[in-house]
Order: C-alpha cells, then structure tokens, then sequence
C-alpha cells in the first residue's frame, strides 16, 4: 500500500526514522526474550506487526507518521521487557512481566559474581591455604560453589516469587519512552580473524621448534641453571605426548587458518586440544604423588649432586614447577569450561535451515 | 466471611481472562479457516470483538502449530516477507469438535439460565 505523498523525499526520511525506531524498540525486546531458536522468528513476526501497524495508520492517516506517532504504536504495544516477557514461555513461578528481569539478575548474580569470586578469590585462597594438599582444595572449592549458586539461585526465586504474590501490577507500570531507546548495534557477523590465526600458526611453529630443540639445549628452558641441572624423570616420561601434543596445536592452527569458513572448527578442535592437554596433566600429577623421588622435574648434575646449596635450590625449582603445572591444569580446565559454553553458544544461535526467511532489516 | 465487593474489579477482569482464553483459541483456529498472517488475523479478531495483543497472539500461534492444528509458512507478499498460518487438517477435526463442544455448554447454560429465572 503506498501514500501518496507530494514530498517524496519526507517520505523516506519518515520510512527510515520509521525503521530506525522499530529496530531500536525490536532490539530492545530482543535482549530480554530468551535465546533460542524462536527468538529470532518472533521477533521478525513482531516487527512485521508494526510495521503492519504503521502502514495502516499511514493509510488511514493519509501522511507518513512521525516519530511521536510510532512511539505511540510502540508504546500501546508495552515496554520491551513486558512484550518479551508475553512473547517468551509461559511460566509458573514467576510471571511473565518479571521472569526477564528474573532471569537478568540470575545470571548477574550466578554467573558474573559467584562464579567468578570463587574461581580468582576463594579458590586460589584455599589452594593456598591447603599445606600442599591442592586437588583436596580445589574439590572443596567446587563443593562450595555448588552450594553458592544452589542458595543464591533459591534466594533469588523466592524473591521474585514473592514480589510476584505481592506485586501483581509491578511491570505494567514501568515507565518507558520509545524515543529514548538505544541506537542499534551493528551486529557483527562472527568472523574467523586470519591476523589471529596466523599469528597462531607462527608461534604453534616456534613452540614446536623450541620444545624439539630444548633436549639437545637445555638452557632454552633452564637458562644458566643448565650448568647444574638437568631433566627428571618425569620430563623424560612425558616429553613425547608434549610434542605430540604440540603437533595437534600446530595442524589445528593450520587448519583455522586454510579454512576459515568452518566457523565450527576452532570451536570444537580448541575444546578436545584442552580435554587432551587436561588429561595430560591429569596423568602427569598422578605420576607426581606417586614418583619415588622427590625430584620429579629437574635432578642436579653429576659433578653438584652433593652440594647442600644446589639441592636447596633444585628443591625450589621443583616446587615452582609443580606449582605451575596445577596453575596450568586450573587454567585450562576454566579455558574448557568457556569453550564448551562457547560451543554450545554457537550451536544454539548457529543459522536454522531456510525456512522462507527469518530477516530482521526492516525496508 | 469476607466481603464480597473486595477485589471485585480485578476477580472479575480474572474471570473474564479465563471465559476469553478458550473462546480466543477458538476464534483464532476458525479465523485460520483461510489463511492469513498475524497482523490481518489481529485486525480480522479486533473487528469482530476480540482484540488480542501481539505478545499473546503469537505465542498461541507457535503453540497451535506446535500441537499441528496450524501450518505456517514465511511469504514475501507486497515486497514484505510475512508468515501465513492456515488450519491444518487436524485442526479443521479439532475445531469441528470444539465447535460441538461449543455449542453443548451454549446450550446447557441457557438452559441453566432459563431454570433459574423461572
């Protein structure tokens, strides 16, 4: 249906304030419905009604609405979070004007807090704290953030279930101004970066050549403690799954790079070279607690084995490194614990089968 | 006892919710008798007396779809791309029966009102 319109040119300029608002306030609904795979088709639907809404109104009218009159649209149709909260599924507990901002402080609370004080704060404290005996406090800390989350989680719902018992108009009365709605961001498509795979390739290269090189010179990683010390039994032992290991690193980088159109791959293959990199380690701090030397990772040389000062000294060295191979089992497992929800991330949002359309730029 | 005026007003905005939630099931899958997409099928509702917003339309259409009482299927009509939703085969049986149902509650409670004005 078109209107007749003597000033063409308003007209557009009216069709993309038009477009702009409705992107904004779709945007909006967008962030508080949640994610799935019907959020993209209902929120096409929606903006299709509006607009819907505004041609009949145009038509109607007999002259293209300005901003004021499709806020008005907008704002009969309710705030973002209501409309999101109707068009979302239903829910018991607590109702559909409240579950997004439910939902919103979960998550804040959950994820962005709990989480995140227990993995830098409590955990390191208590890995600290434990007088060596560190998987015992690191089974302890995920005890605990289990129970955290658990309670906080709980407290959270009664909340809510509570001020929903109480408040039955909370949220229909929230005040809101569709012309004060934020712009909409450019939402960039997840690209492969080839800069970044490069440079990942480059230094899975190096990291071969070095780890190959450094039996035959070990200052590469001793530096001049090479004069007195040299490699445990445990690095003899586990040497070779390293460097296999490392070969994983360098052909998985390669493939990123040669096919950056496999938006999966860095995903998946990121996620089994940790699950790897995880078990290897898991074997290496078994064989740790059972080796019968105190001095898995670096002995002293021959010509020093007596000498009461180097044996201090390999003493420490033994330890840095022990601390550094729990330091890097944390890390990786935190690594995997991201990537697996990255995976997951991109498995939910990745593009349905064509199913007609699902476009949300508005013409 | 309580006093029965209390919270008059929202019981019976409540009870009236639930009087139109069937009846809206009804309408809608009758209005999908041909096809048509959520906006027309809004304004076609609204026209007749029952205005329904979007945030409770189109959660019912996916649901009816989902229990395969509807089709639905994105269009591109006037340059515009639109999802069209039609009664299924199984929603023409199940709306026939409904209608029945319909029409036997219809009937009972007249007969129910004409008892108790007598």
């Amino acid at each position: 249906m078109k209107i007749p319109s003597p000033d063409s040119s308003a007209q557009d300029s009216s069709t993309r304030n038009s477009t702009d608002l409705i992107n904004r306030y779709l945007q909006a609904v967008r962030f508080w419905l949640p994610k799935s795979h019907r959020q993209e088709d209902l929120i096409a639907e929606l903006g299709e009604d509006l607009r819907s809404q505004i041609e009949d109104n145009e038509t109607e009218l007999g002259h293209p609405l300005d901003n004021a009159e499709i806020a008005a649209i907008l704002k009969r149709c309710g705030s973002p979070m209501m409309v999101a909260g109707r068009l979302g599924p239903q829910r018991h507990l607590i109702g559909p004007a409240l579950f997004p901002i439910y939902e919103f402080v979960l998550k804040m609370v959950l994820l962005w807090i709990l989480v995140p004080v227990f993995v830098f704060i409590v955990g390191p404290a208590n890995v600290a704290n434990s007088g060596g005996n560190w998987p015992l406090a690191i089974l302890s800390t995920f005890g605990d953030l289990w129970s955290g989350l658990f309670i906080a989680a709980g407290i959270i719902t009664l909340v809510f279930a509570i001020i929903e018992r109480t408040n039955t108009q909370l949220g229909t009365e929230i005040k809101w101004d569709p012309l004060k709605l934020p712009p909409v961001r450019k939402e960039e498509q997840r690209k492969p970066s080839l800069l970044k795979a490069a440079c990942e390739f480059g230094f899975n290269i190096f990291g071969l050549i070095w780890l190959l090189l450094v039996p035959y010179y070990p200052f590469l990683i001793l530096g001049p403690a090479a004069a007195f010390l040299k490699a445990g039994p445990l690095v003899h032992m586990f040497y070779l799954p390293f460097v296999l290991l490392s070969v994983v690193a360098l052909v998985r980088s390669g493939i990123t790079l040669t096919r950056p159109h496999w938006a999966w791959f860095p995903l998946v293959s990121q996620l089994l070279q940790s699950v790897l990199m995880l078990t290897l380690l898991h074997y290496m701090i078994q064989a740790i607690t059972k080796a019968p030397s105190g001095f898995p990772f670096v002995v002293l040389e021959d010509a020093v084995r007596n000498s009461p000062k180097y044996f201090k000294l390999v003493a420490i060295v033994n330890v840095s490194l022990l601390i550094s191979v729990a330091s890097t089992w944390l890390g990786v497992g935190i690594a995997a614990v991201i990537q697996i929800w990255a995976l997951l991330r991109y498995l939910r949002n990745r593009p349905l089968p064509p199913r007609g359309m699902v476009s949300l730029i508005l013409r | 006892m309580t006093n029965g005026t209390q919270g008059g007003p929202e019981i019976l905005e409540n009870l009236k919710l639930e009087l139109r939630r069937g009846c809206l099931i009804v309408a809608v899958l009758a209005q999908l008798r041909t096809e048509q997409y959520g906006y027309t099928l809004r304004k076609a509702l609204a026209e007749d007396g029952l205005a329904i917003d979007e945030g409770t339309l189109y959660p019912l259409l996916r649901r009816l779809e989902t229990q395969g009482l509807l089709v639905s299927q994105w269009r591109e009509e006037d340059k515009r791309n639109k999802r069209f939703y039609l009664l299924s085969p199984a929603g023409e049986i199940i709306l026939k029966q409904l209608l029945e149902e319909w029409e036997n509650i219809n009937s009972s409670l007249n007969k129910i009102l004409q008892e108790a004005t007598r």
